[in-house]
């Protein structure tokens, strides 16, 4: 178990970063073509959970560097671009990590018009894509290692991207309602903390969250399967991987991301409606949600590592 | 391109004693756990009893195996760095002072050469003894081999003379990087994929 | 192993009319060999490696220097040391010779390779020390080489003076073989064993732990050993059948007899049928077919193929009336009764009026009746077949009559005294006849069985001839006070019954002294009173002769490669220095020096082999050949065969003797432990915990043998990291009895009976037979709090049991039952 923990611990928050992006585009997108909502009133809602995406990436990145030998010569990774999936990834996730940067700076100081900023966000996000495509094309064109080498590889990654980026968006948006209100109460102020408009944001988004996270974790639960029968139709090596998915950790983690995205599926909705009067309940739920989520995904992950299993000798 | 260079195996004079094994650690002085050269042994079969007689049904056969300086190079076409890097004589080598230690060659390579030295925190293998080459000398493997069933040389020589088996189990799919190796199999070889044995010393290879 | 000169034959008369050079030449036991060598320094060129290279180890200070690995395991190699700043850098093969059979390259296998790791083991023992509390208490104190040759010197003296010379034992060990000065074995040929005859004499012991029970058989059947066809006759066979025979495990060298049975094999393609309870990798790798039968059992298989062989009318009767007596009851000896003969005893015309039919061998061999039937057609039709054993069938309590078996299988064959056939003993190699001056008598006459010297500690004086097989006089006087224990870990770890003989050993009333010379701290140097550090043999010169290597000979000159490390001495000065303190050192040194001996013993031995080279070229050299001429293997008994009268054996009729007058005797004067049995026939003997007993124990059901390994020689390069990962301690168990008991490869297991318990790695296996396991032998005993043995030594759970006629070590007797741990 976790026998590759900077790994796990960097593929998980690079993808979550990437999928938090991307949901928080998102957001933006439906706020202001559907809410009709200015692009200030959106970035209120989403810049605190923005720089949160920095920070995760940043951890990402920090624990990647563990997974190295001889980190001295990091800088060498990027010269087999041109063949080697490890260096794509790199490349992209420095990209990523350049461009989020980038544009979360434009975002703090307001540089440039709200369109250019648009522009690099969506190039910010394309690129977070081909971060996760390029990590998951790693494994998934091992053709030694039968339990990676699999289409499984990159639908598995996409689903953790997105889940774990919406879940945490939710729980990004949830824990900065919270915050501004215990802040609020602090200082005992008389404005209400967080604006209707931003609630009525925040409400629906974390609808759309519980619609997508159940979504995802029924595209889940039919990749599962789908993997594991693929493993048992083939030789000793896939076998064997096949094993790593049977014991109490895996039934455990299907459990935890089971519980975690049906259980703000479910309340959610109940929830989102009383939130105006009291965000507790559902900041709760969001945070649990995400938790739950987030340590299902993690133990998911360092399965993912332990399968491997390499046919041959 | 120049001569490219591959390793022949005898696999009827292989009796498993791992000289070969020991004679690279010695030559290049590797910890326990960083083993350029190992040998497997694969077996299966069955026994039947009537009473109280038994016969046995089994086979056993030894594979000693290196890096095999493939023609595609797997464990290079995914090294970041270029650390991983296939010379002109098709010796497939580690650059210390490019490799980061990723280990990601080792997943890649389905022969388990690519071999991390922890210590040193880079990648290390098996590059075909090429300082003993230079010297006129033989890979120490293949000197130390007491039965004789190693030999290495430009691969399409060893073919000439010893024909093209590489397919054996438990070696993997020879599609997947070409490997320049030549075996005469045991006469209980398995084809690689028949599904028929498995290896016996997992934790020594 | 052996040197021929200790085996019952090897006297002056030359068995089988054998001419003296030609005897002495064919060594019938590998292994040993009446070696001589010693070393000197020698500027190491690399023959092969041309100028450039030897310039360019000039330049990088890298010297390479000619040693060897002088273990006991049959073969024996030159090591090539490469050497920097006083270090041993790197270990390398021959490169001299070539790869056909009489010039061979004498590559070390994978244990010479890891030397490096042997010589610079964190167990090396540093200095003298002297034990502090109970002996095996772990505590000890340096003390000055002074301070221990003192202690050593005034000890011997007062045994000596107390009870005699005869409480002095040099024990069995065989840890440094094939030289001539560092020799640990056998004991007249041992520095110490000098030292000690200057003194007044030991005492001696007779056969050894690799072979006491065949040459027990041996001697009473064709009256000593001769030896078997060397494995490159095999060209000259139709098929080929080795009973425990294991070359490629126990024979590893690439110059060994690995090599020349595959190179012979790849020539003639000779059908071989290997029979063992383990497919071993010589069934692997030489073998057409194995027959899987239970340990202890081969004479049983042996009378079932008799009774199909003697019903079908198969058996060569020529030859059994013109060379061999008893095999029926028209050739036995006067005045023994009808219904003796080996053929009464078949067919169930002997006493105990059972027929050996294949179905009666069938339950007791595990071998189906009809493969037996089949087997038996196959071996008496087939002519020539070249039939040998090696020490596996006879390493047990029934050990006589199983190698007595196997005999006379070649006997109803016929096979005995042709080329392509066999004698059914282990196969012969060519040897050089080096000599060896420095060797001088033992006047102690009394001799006890090599593995009874726990017994001799425990109760001498009620050892008798008759009793304990005593030789030389009839009872022992006293027992054994003093033991010089020199490269041997026989005292403990090698000997049976690990626990019991510790608790002998921990009573120093028994035994008063015990002196270790030893390179490493092992499970025997913890026992001792006195360790003393010895050199390795990289550490100092020797004269090394040959392993068994087919119809080469050759022999090492070993330099010395480094300085003794730490505090270490040399043998040879260590028995100086105390010959100085008995007030013989004139007599012990001749004046000479170790490397003066090494050219005296070097110029002695011209006379036999005239062109063996000078000192300085042969160290030059490392290595020197002289092969036999390619084309002739060693094949005993031909003039014996063509003329019996002429060329008698002897034995007492000159015959082979299938029916031994000696053992009928013998029969009827030895006193038995209860359950044994001496019989004139090569009967199959049901005794203590074997095949038979097994299936009927409930308690202790599997029978546990314990097969000599590539990890180690012994426990020699045991302890080795390289090795360890190589070949891990690993105990074979068969499917059925690993599933019965939810053992899965890889995971621990306990092998336990009432001696003890042992905790090892199971190899589940389906090369090994149902019913049987196999503890590798040599693993280091290390008990933990609870006295389970971690380390795994099979002998934790053997006995002190012997065979009734040579009182052999029956290592591969024992009854055990594994639990998953
Ligand atoms: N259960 C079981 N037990 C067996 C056997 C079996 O088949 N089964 N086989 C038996 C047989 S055939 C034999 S021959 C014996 C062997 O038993 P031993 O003759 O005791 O052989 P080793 O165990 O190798 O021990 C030799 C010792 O010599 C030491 N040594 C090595 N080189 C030198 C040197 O240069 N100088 C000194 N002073 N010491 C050195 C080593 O460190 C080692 O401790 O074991 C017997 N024991
Ligand atoms: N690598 C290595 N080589 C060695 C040694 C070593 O320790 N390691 N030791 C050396 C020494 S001193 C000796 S004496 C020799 C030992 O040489 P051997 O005595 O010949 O070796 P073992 O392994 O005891 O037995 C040989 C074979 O007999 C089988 N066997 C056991 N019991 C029976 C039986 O009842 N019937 C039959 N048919 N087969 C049986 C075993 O499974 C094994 O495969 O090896 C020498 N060579
Ligand atoms: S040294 Fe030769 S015989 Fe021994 S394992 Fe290696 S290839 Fe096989
Ligand atoms: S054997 Fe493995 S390491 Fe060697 S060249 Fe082929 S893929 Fe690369
Ligand atoms: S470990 Fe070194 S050689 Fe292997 S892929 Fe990484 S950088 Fe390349
Ligand atoms: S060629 Fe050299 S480096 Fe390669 S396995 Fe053989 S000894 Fe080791
Ligand atoms: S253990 Fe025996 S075969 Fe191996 S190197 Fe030493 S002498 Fe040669
Ligand atoms: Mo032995």
């Amino acid at each position: 178990m976790f026998t590759d923990l900077s790994m796990v611990v960097f593929t998980v928050f690079a993808q979550m970063s990437v999928g938090a992006f991307i949901v928080l585009g998102a957001v933006q997108v439906y706020a202001r073509v559907q809410g009709g909502r200015s692009a200030e009133d959106v970035d209120r809602v989403t810049d605190p959970a923005l720089y949160a995406v920095g920070v995760t990436l940043a951890l990402g990145l920090i624990a990647s560097i563990f997974h190295l030998g001889t980190p001295m010569n990091a800088i060498n990774v990027l010269r087999h671009v041109d063949s080697s999936w490890l260096s794509r990834e790199i490349a992209f996730g420095l990209a990523f990590a350049g461009l989020g940067f980038v544009f979360a700076a434009t975002q703090y100081f307001k540089w440039g018009s709200a369109a250019l900023r648009q522009a690099l966000a969506a190039l910010t996000a394309l690129v977070g894509v081909g971060l996760v495509v390029s990590m998951s094309m790693i494994y998934a064109s091992l053709d030694a290692v039968p339990a990676w080498s699999t289409w499984v590889t990159p639908a598995q990654f996409a689903i953790t991207t997105l889940l774990l980026g919406s879940l945490a968006v939710g729980a990004a948006f949830m824990g900065t309602v919270m915050w501004r209100r215990r802040q609020a109460a602090d200082e005992e102020a008389e404005e209400p903390t967080t604006d209707a408009g931003d609630l009525e944001t925040i409400s629906t988004s974390l609808k759309g969250i519980a619609v997508a996270s159940i979504v995802l974790l029924g595209a889940a639960f039919v990749v599962i399967p789908l993997h594991l029968n693929e493993l048992s139709q083939g030789g000793a090596a896939a076998v064997a991987s096949a094993e790593v998915f049977s014991g109490a950790m895996f039934a455990l983690r299907l459990a935890l991301v089971f519980l975690g995205a049906g259980l703000l599926g479910f309340f959610v909705y109940r929830f989102a409606a009383r939130m105006e009067s009291n965000p507790q309940p559902l900041a709760v739920v969001a945070t649990v949600a995400f938790g739950l989520v987030f340590v299902g995904e993690f133990i998911g992950r360092s399965l993912f590592y332990e399968s491997m299993t390499r046919i041959g000798m | 391109m120049a001569t490219q260079l591959g390793f022949y195996f005898d696999q009827t004079r292989c009796n498993g004693c791992k000289a070969c094994q020991v004679a690279c650690k010695d030559k290049h002085d590797l910890p326990v756990g960083v083993t350029w050269r190992r040998v497997a042994e694969h077996g299966g079969g069955s026994w039947q009893s009537d009473g109280d007689t038994f016969s046995p049904s089994v086979f056993a056969t030894y594979m000693s195996t290196a890096c095999n300086h493939c023609e595609r190079p797997v464990c290079a076409e995914v090294c970041p760095t270029t650390a991983m890097h296939q010379r002109d004589d098709g010796v497939v080598a580690v650059d210390d002072d490019l490799c980061v230690g990723c280990r990601y060659c080792e997943w890649a390579c389905p022969y388990s050469a690519p071999q991390y030295n922890a210590e040193l925190g880079s990648m290390t293998k098996c590059d075909l003894c090429t300082d003993y080459r230079e010297e006129g000398l033989e890979p120490a493997c293949v000197a130390g081999c007491p039965s004789r069933a190693l030999d290495w040389g430009p691969i399409d020589e060893l073919r000439e003379r010893y024909g093209d088996v590489d397919a054996i189990e438990p070696l993997p799919d020879p599609a997947i990087t070409e490997p320049r190796l030549v075996i005469t199999p045991h006469r209980d070889a398995q084809m690689t994929g028949s599904g028929t044995g498995t290896i016996k010393n997992p934790l020594e290879v | 192993m052996t040197a021929i000169s200790d085996h019952p034959t090897s006297s002056d008369a030359s068995p089988g009319g054998i001419s003296r050079r030609s005897f002495l030449k064919w060594s019938a036991v590998a292994g040993g060999g009446v070696a001589l060598v010693s070393g000197t320094r020698q500027l190491g060129l690399l023959p092969g490696a041309g100028l450039s290279a030897s310039a360019q180890e000039e330049a990088s200070g890298v010297e390479t220097i000619w040693s060897s690995c002088n273990v006991n395991c049959g073969s024996r190699c030159p090591l090539r040391m490469q050497v920097a700043d006083g270090r041993v850098v790197r270990v390398l093969p021959d490169n001299t010779g070539d790869d056909a059979l009489g010039s061979q390259q004498v590559r070390a296998c994978v244990r010479g390779l890891s030397y490096r790791q042997r010589l610079y083991s964190p167990d090396r023992i540093k200095t003298p020390m002297r034990r502090v509390g109970e002996r095996g208490s772990g505590d000890w104190e340096e003390i000055s080489w002074e301070e221990a040759y003192d202690e050593i010197a005034d000890s011997m003296k007062r045994i000596i003076e107390e009870y005699g010379n005869e409480a002095l034992y040099l024990n069995y060990g065989t840890g440094t073989l094939g030289g001539t000065i560092t020799s640990s074995w056998p004991p007249i040929s041992t520095p110490f064993s000098r030292l000690f005859s200057l003194a007044g004499g030991y005492l001696n012991h007779y056969a050894d732990y690799s072979t006491a029970q065949i040459q027990g058989a041996v001697q009473y059947h064709y009256g000593g050993w001769i030896g078997s066809n060397s494995l490159d006759d095999a060209k000259n066979a139709n098929l080929v059948v080795m009973f425990g025979n294991n070359p490629f495990e126990t024979r590893m060298s690439g110059g060994g007899e690995i090599y020349v049975s595959q190179q012979t094999r790849e020539q003639a393609k000779v059908k071989t049928i290997i029979i063992d309870p383990r497919y071993s990798d010589t069934a692997m790798g030489l073998g057409d077919e194995w027959v899987a039968l239970r340990p202890g059992t081969d004479s049983a298989l042996v009378a079932g193929m008799a009774h199909v062989m003697i019903t079908e009318d198969l058996v060569d009767q020529e030859f059994l009336d013109r060379c061999c007596q008893g095999y029926d009851d028209e050739h036995l000896p006067d005045g023994v009764p009808a219904g003796s003969s080996y053929k009464a005893y078949i067919l169930g015309d002997g006493p105990d009026g059972e027929a050996k039919t294949p179905e009666w061998a069938a339950p007791i061999t595990g071998v189906p009746a009809g493969t037996i039937t089949r087997l038996a057609r196959e071996i008496a039709t087939t002519k020539p077949v070249l039939i040998n054993q090696g020490w596996g069938p006879q390493r047990h309590v029934n050990g006589e009559n199983q190698a007595r078996a196997i005999f006379t299988l070649c006997a109803l064959t016929g096979n005995v005294g042709i080329p392509g056939g066999g004698t059914g003993e282990r196969e012969g190699s060519y040897g050089l006849p080096l000599a060896n001056p420095f060797v001088i008598d033992n006047p102690v006459e009394a001799s006890i069985p090599v593995f009874a010297w726990t017994d001799a500690v425990e109760k001498g004086p009620e050892m008798t001839a008759t009793n304990a097989g005593v030789r030389g006089v009839d009872r022992l006087e006293v027992p054994i006070k003093f033991i010089l224990n020199y490269a041997s870990n026989a005292l403990v770890n090698q000997h049976g019954d690990i626990n019991r003989t510790i608790e002998l050993l921990k009573d120093d009333s028994k035994c008063e002294m015990i002196v270790n010379v030893e390179n490493r701290m092992t499970v025997s140097a913890r026992y001792a009173d006195i360790v003393l550090p010895d050199t390795t043999n990289a550490e100092q010169m020797d004269l090394a002769s040959q392993g068994s290597a087919g119809n080469m000979g050759y022999a090492i000159l070993a330099s010395q490669v480094i300085e003794p490390l730490y505090d270490c001495r040399t043998v040879y000065e260590m028995c100086t220095e105390l010959a100085k303190r008995l007030d013989i050192e004139e007599e012990f040194t001749e004046g000479r020096t170790q490397e003066e001996w090494i050219r005296h013993i070097l110029d002695a031995s011209r006379e036999d082999i005239p062109d063996l080279p000078s000192f300085e070229d042969f160290k030059e050299m490392g290595i020197w050949r002289e092969p036999n001429p390619p084309e002739v293997g060693y094949v005993p008994l031909q003039d014996f065969r063509e003329d019996p009268e002429e060329h008698p054996l002897p034995t007492p009729s000159g015959r082979i003797e299938i029916f031994s007058s000696e053992l009928w005797e013998m029969a009827e004067t030895w006193e038995l432990p209860e359950g044994q049995r001496i019989t004139a026939l090569p009967e199959h003997l049901s005794m203590q915990e074997s095949a038979e007993v097994a299936r009927s124990d409930d308690t202790y059901p599997l029978q546990c043998i314990a097969h000599h390994v590539k990890q180690r020689t012994h426990s020699t390069y045991g302890h080795i990291p390289w090795l360890e990962e190589a070949h891990p301690h690993v105990a074979w168990i068969h499917p059925w009895d690993a599933e019965e008991r939810g053992i899965a490869n890889d995971e621990k297991m306990y092998v336990f009976n009432d001696r003890g318990r042992i905790r090892v790695s199971a190899r589940v296996t389906n090369r090994i037979a149902p019913g049987t396991v196999s503890v590798p032998h040599g693993a280091w005993y290390e008990p933990d709090e609870q006295g389970v043995d971690v380390g795994g030594s099979p002998n934790t759970l053997t006995s002190w049991l012997q065979s009734p006629i040579h009182k052999g070590n029956a290592q591969h007797t024992m009854l055990v039952q594994v639990e998953r741990a």
